[in-house]
């Protein structure tokens, strides 16, 4: 699902975001990236979305080589990710609805069909009664699930998700995870990055650890340390 | 499907961003009525002055020293040349009279004269008014036309040539710093479009941004911006072509009789010009969007 070979990212002047990463993960994993602050796990994530280019290396995603992609097909790319932040990013003057369906409208999925996936997936957060509220008459637990429900109603083979559990307090969280745990229970490849240590003991998935750019750990069943 | 999405997203930002969206549209409406009406004005004139260049003639002084036989041949003469409508004999006798007439009141000056000063002249309309010059200029050395001898240009022949000229020159100022006018509004209106655009662009920068997450092609972001300023445009130019028609109504209803040598109401092809002006605005709009997006959405 997902490869580095060789990946590097260097910012300007010169500071690294990641040094000669090599990973692979396959389709259907449940992987963390764990890390402190700085250590490169957002950078990881975004090099994924092509959001832009690594400095050295090839990075492939669902068996496309991202530096050969053109970019009018970028889009076709990013709706075969869906992401989840840690600050949400919902459209505060749209309410839960819209905000899911932005996500299918963009695809130029027939109205209809939008009229009957946004209610079912929002169901499926357990938002089916908040349809019509604003993000911001929400819990934060309750955004991101209106968040994770954007990422996921399109279906896609990859879910990101950088520190959705950031802003909320440990019971609201497991409720986060729990549905990440049931989207990869569909088959759909989740890669979540986290500072949540407890979360990742408990689960015991892969962990994928960074430190100054570089993979320091590697293991199935990990913890955080 | 996705036109009405779009449609109410650039609604959305327009009337949020309604105090730029305001300004635009005025914009927009002084530019394109001012263009409207120059181009009612522009098309009276035409009409006024092919209508006056189609009245020139030209008037050719006989010497008084000419015989009878000379006048009749340059008669002939003026008759046989193929860019010649019409001619007519104006006789001495003829010229005093149209000379009475024209003094109504002060006829007594003539009594002071001895005799009849006045030369007999040929008046001559033409096919074509463009050609008054060329063929003015040839009785310029004819013998028994009546140029004093040395004065440049010659005397003994008149035509509209200079009246017409300078009616030119004054249209073509016109014209010129109508054009001149209309072009700085114009693109103070693109200025403006843009400007708003950019403001909207803005202010939705976080829409911008999702929307690239969630897998938008570059069209997708952008329609909403492009009507959003081609809607602006048409707003302002619909208003502007109302104005227009109603500037029309009002100079055919009131200035029209009193001026009937400078305004007609057949002379402005009024449909038209209203589908011109709208169509102008669209395309402000559009060129505004443009330039914005352009500068300040790259994807
Ligand atoms: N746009 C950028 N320009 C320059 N340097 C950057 C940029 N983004 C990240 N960095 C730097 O790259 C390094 C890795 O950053 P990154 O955001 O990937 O870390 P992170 O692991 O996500 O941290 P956190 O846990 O705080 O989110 C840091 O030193 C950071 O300062
Ligand atoms: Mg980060």
């Amino acid at each position: 699902m997902i490869n580095f070979d060789h990946v590097s990212k260097i910012y300007e002047p010169s500071i690294i975001g990641l040094k000669d990463v090599n990973v692979h993960i396959d389709r259907g994993e449940f992987t963390f990236l764990v890390g402190h602050s700085g250590s490169g796990k957002s950078t990881f994530i975004r090099l994924l979305l092509k959001e832009f280019e690594p400095t050295e290396g090839t990075i492939t995603v669902a068996g496309r080589n991202l530096q050969r992609m053109r970019r009018s097909t970028l889009p076709y790319h990013r709706r075969n990710i869906g992401c989840v932040f840690q600050d949400f990013k919902l459209l505060p003057n749209k309410n839960v609805a819209e905000n899911v369906a932005y996500a299918l409208r963009v695809t130029g999925q027939p109205i209809r069909a939008i009229r009957r996936k946004v209610p079912e997936i929002l169901q499926l957060v357990g938002l089916g009664d908040k349809m019509y509220n604003l993000p911001d008459e929400l819990s934060a637990g309750e955004q991101q699930r209106v968040s994770v429900a954007r990422a996921f109603v399109n279906h896609p083979s990859l879910l990101v998700a950088d520190e959705p559990t950031g802003n909320l307090d440990p019971d609201t969280s497991v409720g986060i995870m729990q549905l990440l745990y049931r989207i990869n229970r569909t088959g759909t490849t989740v890669l979540m990055a986290t500072h949540d240590r407890e979360m990742v003991d408990k689960m015991r998935k892969r962990v994928i650890a960074l430190e100054d750019g570089q993979i320091i750990r590697d293991e199935d069943k990990g913890l955080y340390r | 499907m996705s036109f009405r999405f779009f449609f109410s997203e650039a609604m959305n930002s327009l009337v949020r961003n309604w105090v730029m969206s305001m300004a635009a549209i005025v914009t927009v409406l002084v530019s394109m009525f001012i263009l409207g009406l120059g181009m009612i004005l522009f098309f009276n004139f035409q009409d006024a002055i092919s209508d006056l260049r189609s009245k020139l003639e030209i008037e050719v002084f006989i010497k008084n020293t000419a015989s009878q036989e000379e006048i009749d041949a340059l008669g002939v003469e003026i008759r046989d040349m193929p860019e010649v409508k019409s001619v007519y004999f104006v006789s001495k006798e003829e010229a005093l009279q149209r000379l009475r007439e024209s003094l109504k009141g002060n006829e007594d000056v003539l009594d002071a004269l001895s005799g009849n000063p006045l030369p007999p002249s040929y008046q001559i309309t033409l096919n074509n008014p463009d050609q008054i010059e060329e063929v003015a200029s040839r009785f310029f050395d004819h013998p028994i036309v009546d140029n004093t001898p040395g004065k440049d240009p010659p005397d003994g022949v008149k035509y509209g040539g200079e009246t017409s000229d300078r009616v030119l020159k004054v249209t073509t100022i016109f014209l010129i710093s109508g054009a001149v006018f209309v072009a700085l509004l114009t693109m103070a209106s693109i200025l403006l479009i843009s400007n708003t655009i950019r403001l909207s662009i803005f202010a939705r920068r976080r829409e911008v941004e999702i929307m690239r997450l969630v897998g938008a092609t570059n069209w997708f972001i952008r329609w909403p911006f492009v009507i959003e300023g081609v809607a602006t445009g048409i707003i302002g130019a619909t208003a502007a072509a109302l104005a227009v028609l109603l500037a029309n109504y009002f100079l055919v209803q009131n200035v029209v009789e009193k001026m009937p040598f400078l305004f007609s109401a057949s002379a402005v092809p009024i449909f038209r010009l209203t589908l011109f002006v709208i169509a102008g605005g669209t395309l402000l709009g559009a060129v505004g969007s443009t330039l914005a997006l352009r500068r300040f959405l790259r994807i």
